[in-house]
């Protein structure tokens, strides 16, 4: 188990987990809060010296006080990256983690050498909307992010019950999430006009039967910005990594580390 | 002792298949089920039973507001307080309350309660509010800033109600540059403020420093409010000063028939619908509404709600509604009331499917054969103690 570290980041305490040799790589979580060292994390880690923070808010990240909006979780991204000396380097955002690496990048585009999509939040594509994700109940979050709700791997990313000792986590999570993405919901309205800035090579994928985000948003997203591709991943839900990881891994090395 | 006779105004006609068919009676109910001319009726009878409660001689009377739901049907419960104005003379009307970060501005409360307060003769009750937590989704108003806006929005109110305008408000959520809200209150320096509680300690905390009253939010366990009550004595010595009974509210079910037998038997469907129907949906804590430590503590307190009482036994243990003839209820009353240290009961005479002949036949019992004999045996409390410095006046 890599060690978890914690940096002051303008005053916020972050926690960031690095480990693996290799090419730098940068996750984005999504808001779930997959922050702490899992399955996907370790294999990822085997091609690539992977980096892990967690956003504001989540895990035991700190400083949501000062984060009012995505404006300033974007701009913590930017105050990060040059802290760690990163720039240039291939980022991965999974869902919100998505949204926020566009965030970071239409701001600074020269701090992504590449960018992978997975099924991103960000956008509001008309007849598509996001499901609604702030439900309490475990049972119906499931079916949500997962094709197969009954996937043992579903049982890393969620907590079973209200009596799981992750559950303060998780509403530490939620409420995170809520902070900047409650209204507009999970989206800024004003992305999709500055996808253009983001000029490095995009992988775009999403899971078939994403029943939170739509494949029209991975669609939205492949058309507006400059060098991206969408690769959709047949019988497939929204947690791509854990539903069909093969596939997944399999598309990020080839896109990352191919020329 | 001051009684009162509070209102959900609830929707009374769900469908008999809304238990398989809907998760919720609330944001999500669709509103073709509401069906307006039968709502020409229900508003109006339920208008008359407020306005009962004044011919019987309760002392005040209590409207909420509550937004796309089946439980209460008031989302402007300052229109109800406008109409009771008018049409009662003499009884106190508790808005309780208002959900303040709801109002933009919020300056807008200020103005429609002094309205009120203006019109009625200076009987307002001013209740301010977070709102419930289903409210967050439906009007989309993000539940992580619900506790700033709120005490940014209580502050401006107060503020507008007691200090001379205009003057700029510049705070987190609200930037107004003239405020300078007409009419003013007639109550000085402003109407009575309740605020009510789910027993977090930092509502409760921030109600005793300011000196004004709490209400307990109901349907909880007896032993619950209590619980929150004693909290609420200690806050206030921990503020230099002991709490009136006043300043502490108990809303309650009651439901007063000629015998035990026959309040039960006249009553029990209808408490069950309320129950089972109208609170499904009710406890939705969205993210950020308040702390996750609190969250949890809430999700583990609901086995002490009343949506999960099965029994009459269930119901008389807990004592989430007080049901039996006048004899019973009295009895139940003298024992809780001093034992709660409440100085104001909220009575819902009315809930769920209960009807118009049973609401009224209800409300007169009480007021005839138990209300005179609660004041008799319930000694007058101590006017809540004055303020030393108004603390809600900024330095």
């Amino acid at each position: 188990m890599p060690n978890t570290q914690f940096l002051e980041v303008a005053g916020k305490k972050t926690q960031l987990i690095v480990h693996g040799d290799g090419p730098p790589l940068v996750y984005l979580h999504s808001a779930a809060g997959e922050a702490e060292w899992g399955t996907f994390h370790e294999r990822l880690s085997k091609k690539f010296r992977l980096y892990v923070p967690a956003h504001p808010g989540f895990s035991l990240s700190a400083g949501l006080d000062q984060i009012r909006n995505m404006d300033d979780l974007a701009w913590h991204y930017v105050d990060l990256f040059e802290q760690l000396g990163l720039s240039n380097v291939p980022i991965v955002g999974m869902s919100l983690g998505g949204w926020i690496a566009c965030e970071l990048l239409m701001r600074r585009p020269q701090l992504g050498s590449k960018l992978v999509l997975s099924a991103s939040a960000g956008l509001h594509v008309p007849g598509s909307p996001i499901a609604e994700l702030f439900v309490d109940s475990f049972d119906r979050l499931r079916p949500l992010l997962f094709l197969d709700p009954r996937l043992p791997a579903a049982d890393e990313l969620l907590p079973s019950s209200q009596e799981d000792p992750r559950v303060l986590l998780w509403l530490r999570a939620r409420e995170a999430t809520a902070r900047v993405g409650w209204n507009p919901y999970l989206h800024n309205p004003r992305l999709i006009d500055h996808l253009r800035r983001i000029t490095c090579p995009t992988l775009v994928i999403w899971g078939a039967q994403d029943a939170v985000i739509p494949v029209a948003h991975g669609e939205c997203f492949a058309k507006h910005l400059p060098h991206a591709r969408l690769e959709i991943i047949p019988q497939c839900g929204h947690m791509l990594q854990y539903e069909k990881p093969d596939a997944w891994h399999a598309a990020i090395e080839r896109f990352v580390l191919g020329s | 002792m001051e009684f009162f006779a509070f209102h959900l105004m609830p929707w009374d006609r769900l469908p008999a298949d809304f238990d398989e068919k809907y998760e919720s009676a609330w944001t999500w109910l669709p509103n073709s089920l509401y069906d307006p001319q039968h709502g020409v009726e229900l508003y109006n009878r339920y208008l008359d039973e407020l306005v009962l409660a004044e011919d019987l001689g309760f002392d005040g009377v209590c409207v909420n507001e509550h937004h796309q739901n089946a439980y209460g049907t008031m989302p402007s419960p300052n229109l109800m307080g406008a109409i009771l104005a008018r049409q009662t003379k003499r009884v106190k009307i508790a808005v309780v309350g208002n959900a303040l970060p709801f109002y933009n501005p919020p300056t807008r409360v200020a103005e429609e309660f002094a309205m009120i307060d203006v019109i009625s003769g200076g009987r307002l009750i001013a209740g301010l509010v977070v709102g419930g937590g289903p409210e967050y989704y439906s009007f989309t108003i993000n539940p992580t800033f619900a506790r700033e806006m709120y005490h940014e929005a209580l502050d401006l109110v107060v503020r507008a109600w007691t200090e001379p305008g205009p003057f700029e408000h510049y705070g987190e959520h609200w930037k107004l540059k003239y405020v300078n809200p007409w009419p003013r209150p007639l109550q000085q320096p402003h109407p009575p403020i309740w605020i009510p509680g789910a027993g977090s300690k930092e509502t409760i905390d921030f109600v005793a420093a300011r000196r004004y009253s709490y209400m307990g939010i109901p349907y909880f366990h007896i032993d619950f409010f209590r619980k929150n009550f004693e909290a609420f004595r200690q806050a206030c010595e921990q503020h230099g000063y002991k709490a009136s009974p006043r300043q502490l509210g108990w809303l309650c079910p009651i439901y007063v028939a000629e015998t035990d037998e026959q309040a039960w038997a006249e009553y029990e469907s209808h408490l069950m619908y309320f129950a089972h129907s109208l609170l499904k949906g009710l406890v939705v804590l969205p993210p950020g509404y308040t702390s996750p430590r609190s969250i949890a503590n809430i999700n583990k307190a609901l086995n002490l709600f009343l949506s999960q009482v099965k029994t009459r036994a269930d119901v008389e243990k807990g004592a989430y509604a007080i049901v039996g003839s006048p004899a019973t209820v009295r009895d139940k009353l003298l024992e809780y009331i001093p034992s709660l240290g409440v100085g104001n009961l909220l009575g819902l005479f009315q809930l769920g499917t209960l009807p118009a002949d049973l609401t009224r036949k209800n409300m007169t019992l009480f007021a005839q054969e138990v209300m005179p004999q609660l004041r008799q045996a319930i000694p007058a409390f101590p006017p809540i103690a004055a303020v030393p410095v108004p603390t809600y006046q900024r330095a």
